[in-house]
């Protein structure tokens, strides 16, 4: 075998611009088309400061975009940064190509994903095949509320808060309590991603309501180091959560302690 | 054998266990002389995932031919090239440019349980040497048969007889069906947390592990050997899967006896006995295969 690249050395991008969802949370824009799919993630860095798994917010072949939330080192310093280093993409995306039917569920700041996933569906026509069903804690948590008009406009799409505001018009309680309404057919697939609460409360409404255990996706976060199979640090069971997954069949992780039991 | 490797010096940088202050280290060789037949202090994991190094910077990697590395440590790489073989850059031009001349063993070691995985005499070598008495029995590989041409080939027959001989000496421990046996609630993992001081050694001197971290350091990201025994090593922004001791030594143990065996199909463990060994509290892997955990 010869390897002919350095799979760790990243690209340098510039950022294009800093838009601030909330006081939290921002989405930053590449000028460079997004070789990966929804679901994937991409291993970003800040030279002199480390590197950070995060998923890509944008549909393949669109610019790339990531929406981060500001919690440490590297994350709190790229939204500042000139130039970031970008890596990727890695793990398994969504396999929205193989339902005809998608519910797609996302709490808080597992929203990215779902975000690249509707671009994806939109570009490939098939905008019509998804419901969306997303809930964050407060109003003023909701990611992406530019976009919710245009959004709503080609799919169906649910918002929710766990509690409102004065200002607050629209829907309130968990994202499980709006699985159950949604009509599906024995072949949908749901895709969920959030805090592990939220994703496990969201498998057993969607068992209940019917929708068959292989047809249940679930994003799995870890720590993660090399996002290529190598450091150990995501290994769970007999997976690495970088290759195997971020993505995972809920069949195939549902006994396994550490993933998601 | 100094024909052997003045053949191969031509090639490549040569290297080789060597005596020093009283303790055996790989080091560069000259002659075969030099070499001193018997196991280095430390597993020879460093001749291809370096300690500590720049990974921004994929150096020009220099060909280099390794003799007395023992089997036991030359196996971990096979094992633990069907994880990373192919895909960590560094790892993957070193082995590819690294020749190894394994040594078996013609006695059992103190404490060692090769023979639980298969014996000194590996299935997978490039140059296997089997030092006998002053004369040496040498297998090679196909890639490496222009080196033989002058030699007499081992017979397979005389490998037998070593192999019953070796295994006649070495008690073979119940290893097989260890995936099932073991107990997720075992009350090993909380007796052995009771005592362990996270000092990362078993890793550390294991042939088998290659676990890393990433951290920056000016305009350098440097790779740093890690442990999965210290607290940090699953600390997350979702949580930390792995927060008690206890769950930390059992998945050391589950990587090596339970989820490798399930996802590449072999024990990540050659039975070197180097973890229990390096131990400051003697914890003693052993006792992972041979416990009776149906009594539990
Ligand atoms: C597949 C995947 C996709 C992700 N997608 C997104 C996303 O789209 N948006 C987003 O905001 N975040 C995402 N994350 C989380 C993000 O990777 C972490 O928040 C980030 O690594 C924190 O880095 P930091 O340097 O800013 O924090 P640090 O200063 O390193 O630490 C802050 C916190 O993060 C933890 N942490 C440290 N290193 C890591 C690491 N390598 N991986 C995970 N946690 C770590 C620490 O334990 C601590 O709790 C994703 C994580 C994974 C595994
Ligand atoms: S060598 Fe022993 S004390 Fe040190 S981390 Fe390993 S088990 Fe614990
Ligand atoms: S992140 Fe390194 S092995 Fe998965």
């Amino acid at each position: 075998m010869i390897i002919q690249k350095n799979e760790y050395l990243p690209e340098y991008y510039n950022i294009e611009n800093v838009k601030w969802e909330t006081p939290d949370i921002y989405t930053i824009n590449i000028k460079t088309k997004n070789p990966g799919h929804s679901g994937q993630f991409f291993m970003l860095s800040v030279p002199g400061t480390g590197e950070a798994a995060i998923s890509v917010a944008s549909g393949n072949g669109r610019d790339l975009s990531f929406t981060i939330r500001k919690i440490g080192s590297v994350t709190g310093k790229i939204y500042s940064s000139q130039k970031i280093g970008v890596r990727g993409p890695y793990g398994k995306g969504w396999p929205w190509k193989d339902y005809d039917h998608i519910v797609a569920v996302a709490g808080g700041i597992g929203v990215p994903p779902i975000r690249s996933l509707l671009e994806e569906l939109m570009d490939a026509g098939r905008n019509r095949d998804v419901s969306i069903i997303y809930g964050a804690r407060t109003p003023s948590d909701l990611v992406y509320k530019d976009r919710f008009e245009e959004w709503s406009r080609c799919v169906d799409l649910t918002i929710t808060v766990d509690r409102g505001d004065e200002k607050w018009g629209g829907n309130t309680g968990f994202v499980t309590e709006f699985i159950g309404r949604k009509n599906f057919s024995k072949d949908t697939a749901i895709f969920i991603i959030g805090p592990p609460l939220m994703m496990k409360n969201s498998v057993a409404e969607a068992i209940k309501s019917g929708i068959r255990e292989e047809n249940i996706f679930l994003s799995l976060e870890r720590r993660m180091e090399c996002g290529i199979g190598v450091c150990g640090h995501c290994n769970v069971g007999e997976y690495y959560v970088c290759e195997d997954g971020p993505i995972f069949r809920y069949t195939d992780v549902k006994d396994k302690p550490e993933l998601f039991l | 054998m100094a024909k052997l490797f003045k053949s191969i010096s031509e090639e490549y940088d040569t290297y080789g266990t060597i005596s020093e202050q009283g303790e055996i280290v790989f080091g560069q060789v000259r002659g075969f002389k030099d070499i001193v037949d018997g196991r280095s202090k430390y597993a020879p994991k460093e001749f291809l995932i370096s300690r500590n190094e720049n990974i921004l910077y994929l150096p020009k990697i220099e060909k280099k031919a390794v003799f007395g590395i023992r089997s036991c440590d030359l196996k971990g790489f096979y094992i633990m090239d069907r994880q990373i073989y192919g895909k960590d850059p560094f790892y993957t031009a070193r082995r590819d440019n690294t020749l190894f001349i394994n040594f078996v063993c013609r006695e059992p070691c103190e404490g060692g349980f090769c023979s639980s995985f298969g014996g000194p005499v590996l299935e997978e070598y490039q140059i296997q040497v089997i030092p006998d008495g002053g004369k040496y029995l040498v297998m090679v590989s196909e890639e490496f048969e222009k080196y033989m041409k002058d030699f007499k080939v081992v017979e397979n027959n005389e490998i037998e007889k070593f192999r019953k001989d070796f295994d006649n000496k070495m008690e073979k421990l119940p290893v097989e069906g260890i995936e099932n046996r073991i107990k997720w609630n075992s009350k090993l993992w909380k007796e052995y947390a009771s005592i362990c001081i996270s000092c990362g050694a078993c890793n550390f001197s294991c042939p088998t592990c290659y676990c890393f971290d990433l951290y920056d350091r000016e305009d350098e990201r440097l790779r740093e050997w890690d442990s999965c025994i210290l607290a940090g090593f699953t600390s997350s922004s979702a949580g930390n899967n792995r927060p008690e001791l206890d769950e930390r030594l059992r998945q050391r143990f589950y990587h090596k006896y339970v989820y490798y065996k399930k996802s590449k199909d072999v024990y990540l463990c050659t039975g070197c006995n180097r973890c229990t060994e390096d131990c400051p509290v003697d914890i003693d892997i052993k006792e992972v295969i041979t416990h009776d955990y149906s009594k539990e």
